[in-house]
C-alpha cells in the first residue's frame, strides 16, 4: 500500500514535469521563434545586448536566477498582483509560475539553434522569395520553416529536453510541492534525502534513459547540427 | 515604352551614392562599372531592399519609392540576384511553380511566358523532378532564369547572370536573353564586366564609377568613346560597326559584309541574307597605312579618314578615330577606334582629316560578339 502511494505520488510528478516541458515549448515557440528571427535578420545595434540578456540564464547559477524571479514573482509587486486578480492565486509556488521561470530558463536553448539556422538560409534566401512575389509571412511559412526544419526540430528537442532535467529554479520558485510544482528531478532529491535510492533508482533511470533516446534521436536524425552552448 | 527613372542619394557603407538615371527603352540596358561602383545596390534599391538613403523610383508612372504600397513582394521586376538562390526544399519544377502560383492574377494584357517554353529553350526537362542541390552551376542559373522570368515582370534586373558560366553555354544563353527581350517585350537591366556580352546584348549602357553616372548612350557609340576606356582601360577598347550580310561562303565559312560600299569578311555566319548585323574590333587588332599595301596582309582593306589622334601623355601609344567612307552616300557614318604606338603615328607622319587605309584581320573579329539588329 506504501508503495503503490509512492509510485502515484512519482507518477504525479512525471505528469507533472511533462506538463511543464510541455506548455513551456509551446510558448517558447511563440516567443523564442520571432525573438530568433529578430536576432538572425532584423537587429543592428541591439543585437549585442539582446543576445547577452538571451544567454544570460547559460552562465547564472539556477540559484541566482530563482532568486531574482521570487522577488519579481511575490504578491507585492504588480506581476503577483495582477495574477492574483487574474486567477485568485499567488503566482509564486503556482505552476504557472514553474512556466514563466522555465521559459525564462530554456529561452536560450531555443533561441540559439533556432537563430543558426536562420542565418544559415541567409537574407538572400528571403530577399528571393519576396522578388518572387511572396508576402514576408507567406515567406515565413512555406519557405523560411521549411528549410530550417532541422533548427526547428533541434530547438523543440533541446528546450524540451532541457526543462524536464530543471532543478534549482524549480526548487526555489515551485517549493516543491507535491501535486503541483513538484517536479520529477525534486522527486528524486527527496528520495535520496530519505536514502530511498530504489524510488531513486526507477526515477534517475528513467530520466537517464528518457534523455539518450531523445539526444540519440537528435543526433540521429540531425547529423550535421551542432549544439551550440556558449 | 517602359518609363523607369531611379534617383538614389546617400552613404552605404563606404560608397557615396548619388545616382540619377532615366531608363527609357525596351531594350536590353547594360550597367558598367568597376566593383564596389554601386551597381548591385541599384539592383537591391529597384528591388526594394535598400532603406537607409534617399530613393526615388518612378516606373511607368506608379511611385515605388512608396514601400507601404511597394513592398519588395509587389514590385513588378524580375531580379535575378548575383548568387542566385533556388528553394532547396523544392524540386526544380516545384521551384517554378512557386513563381506561378504567387503571380497569376496580373497577367492579363500581356502574353504570358508558359512554364513549358521555358522548359523547352532552356532544356530543363532531365531534372524538373531532381532537388537543386543536385544541380550543377549552369543548370541552377538556367532555372533561376526561368524562375525569374516566369514573374512575368515587367523588367527584369540581372546582377552579372553569367560569370560563372562556360563560354559555349554562355553563347547560348545571351540569344535566349534577347529573344525573351523581343518576342515578349520585357526591357532589362544587366550587369556585367564582360565586354563580349556587352557587345552581344546591349542596347543602351549606363557607365557608373563611385556611385555616379559618368555616361550612357547607345552601346555602339559609348563603347569606343574615352569615358568608356577609362574605366575599361585603353587596352580592351574597341569599336562596334555594322554591316550588311550580302553573301556567305560555304565551303570556308565566312560571310562577306556591306558597311556601305566597303566589303568586310567576317568568320562564321552572323545573320541571314540582307540582315543588318554588329560586331565589334578592338582598337589594338587594326593596322593602319597611310599607303595601300599592294600585298594582301588580310582579308579586309578599309578606307576612312582620321577624325581625331590622341597622343597618350607617358604611354607609348595613340589613339585614333577613322571615320569610315561611305561610298554608298546614304548618310550613315561609322566610327572605328585605332590604338597604335606613337612611334608608328610619327613615321607614317600622319595627321587629322588624312585618308588612310585600314587593315584587320578576320580572325579577330569576335564571333560571339555578333548581333544581329
Amino acid at each position: 500500500m506504501d508503495i503503490y502511494h509512492h509510485l502515484s505520488s512519482d507518477f504525479t510528478a512525471i505528469l507533472i514535469t511533462l506538463k511543464l516541458a510541455v506548455v513551456t515549448c509551446f510558448f517558447l515557440a511563440l516567443i523564442g521563434t520571432p525573438l530568433a528571427y529578430f536576432l538572425a535578420f532584423k537587429s543592428k545595434k541591439t543585437k549585442p545586448l539582446i543576445e547577452t540578456i538571451v544567454t544570460l540564464p547559460l552562465v547564472l547559477p539556477p540559484t541566482v536566477i530563482g532568486f531574482y524571479l521570487i522577488i519579481i514573482f511575490s504578491p507585492k509587486t504588480a506581476l503577483g498582483k495582477i495574477f492574483i486578480i487574474l486567477t485568485g492565486e499567488q503566482l509564486i509556488f503556482s505552476f504557472y509560475g514553474l512556466v514563466l521561470a522555465s521559459i525564462i530558463y530554456s529561452l536560450p536553448f531555443w533561441v540559439q539553434p533556432l537563430q543558426a539556422s536562420f542565418e544559415k538560409i541567409g537574407r538572400d534566401t528571403i530577399r528571393t522569395s519576396y522578388s518572387l512575389g511572396a508576402s514576408p509571412l507567406d515567406t515565413f511559412f512555406n519557405v523560411i520553416i521549411p528549410l530550417c526544419k532541422r533548427g526547428f526540430f533541434t530547438s523543440l528537442i533541446i528546450s524540451f529536453a532541457h526543462t524536464l532535467g530543471e532543478f534549482g529554479i524549480v526548487l526555489m520558485v515551485g517549493g516543491g510541492i507535491h501535486g503541483k510544482t513538484k517536479v520529477i528531478a525534486i522527486s528524486i532529491y527527496d528520495h535520496v534525502e530519505q536514502l530511498s535510492f530504489g524510488k531513486a533508482h526507477f526515477l534517475a533511470g528513467g530520466m537517464l534513459i528518457l534523455s539518450f533516446i531523445i539526444l540519440l534521436t537528435l543526433f540521429y536524425f540531425n547529423k550535421r547540427t551542432v549544439v551550440r552552448v556558449k | 515604352m517602359s518609363n523607369l527613372s531611379v534617383l538614389l542619394n546617400g552613404k552605404i557603407g563606404n560608397l557615396f551614392l548619388n545616382f540619377k538615371h532615366h531608363f527609357k527603352n525596351d531594350g536590353i540596358t547594360i550597367l558598367y562599372g568597376p566593383n564596389g561602383s554601386g551597381k548591385t545596390t541599384i539592383i537591391s534599391a529597384l528591388g526594394g531592399f535598400i532603406d537607409n538613403i534617399e530613393t526615388k523610383i518612378i516606373f511607368n508612372g506608379k511611385e515605388l519609392h512608396d514601400t507601404g504600397k511597394y513592398p519588395p513582394n509587389k514590385r513588378p521586376f524580375g531580379t535575378m540576384f548575383q548568387n542566385p538562390i533556388l528553394f532547396e526544399h523544392l524540386t526544380v519544377e516545384e521551384n517554378l511553380d512557386f513563381v506561378i502560383k504567387r503571380n497569376q492574377i496580373k497577367t492579363q494584357n500581356k502574353i504570358t511566358i508558359t512554364k513549358e517554353y521555358l522548359i523547352n529553350y532552356l532544356e530543363l526537362n532531365s531534372f524538373l523532378k531532381r532537388s537543386p542541390a543536385n544541380l550543377s552551376g549552369g543548370e541552377k542559373l538556367r532555372v533561376v532564369l526561368a524562375r525569374t522570368i516566369l514573374k512575368q515582370p515587367d523588367y527584369l534586373l540581372l546582377d552579372e547572370p553569367m560569370s560563372d558560366l562556360d563560354i559555349k553555354y554562355k553563347a547560348k544563353l545571351l540569344v535566349f536573353l534577347k529573344d525573351i527581350n523581343k518576342k515578349f517585350k520585357i526591357p532589362m537591366l544587366y550587369i556585367t564586366h564582360s565586354i563580349e556580352e556587352i557587345s552581344q546584348i546591349g542596347d543602351q549602357i549606363v557607365l557608373i564609377k563611385d556611385g555616379k553616372k559618368i555616361d550612357s548612350g547607345r552601346v555602339a557609340d559609348i563603347i569606343n568613346k574615352s569615358s568608356f576606356g577609362d574605366l575599361t582601360g585603353k587596352f580592351e577598347l574597341s569599336s562596334i560597326l555594322e554591316g550588311m550580310v550580302v553573301s556567305y561562303d560555304q565551303n570556308l565559312h565566312i560571310t562577306n559584309l556591306n558597311l556601305n560600299g566597303q566589303n568586310l569578311v567576317v568568320p562564321g555566319l552572323p545573320g541571314d541574307l540582307n540582315e543588318i548585323v554588329r560586331f565589334r574590333i578592338r582598337s589594338r587588332d587594326i593596322l593602319i597605312s597611310s599607303s595601300r599595301l599592294d600585298t594582301k596582309i588580310t582579308e579586309n582593306e578599309l578606307q576612312g579618314f582620321i577624325s581625331m589622334i590622341e597622343i597618350e601623355n607617358n604611354s607609348p601609344f595613340s589613339e585614333l578615330v577613322i571615320l569610315l567612307k561611305n561610298f554608298k552616300n546614304n548618310g550613315i557614318k561609322q566610327k572605328l577606334r585605332a590604338r597604335i604606338t606613337t612611334y608608328n603615328l610619327k613615321n607614317m607622319k600622319l595627321s587629322l582629316n588624312d585618308s588612310v587605309f585600314i587593315y584587320v584581320s578576320s580572325v579577330s573579329i569576335d564571333r560571339q560578339a555578333y548581333q544581329s539588329k
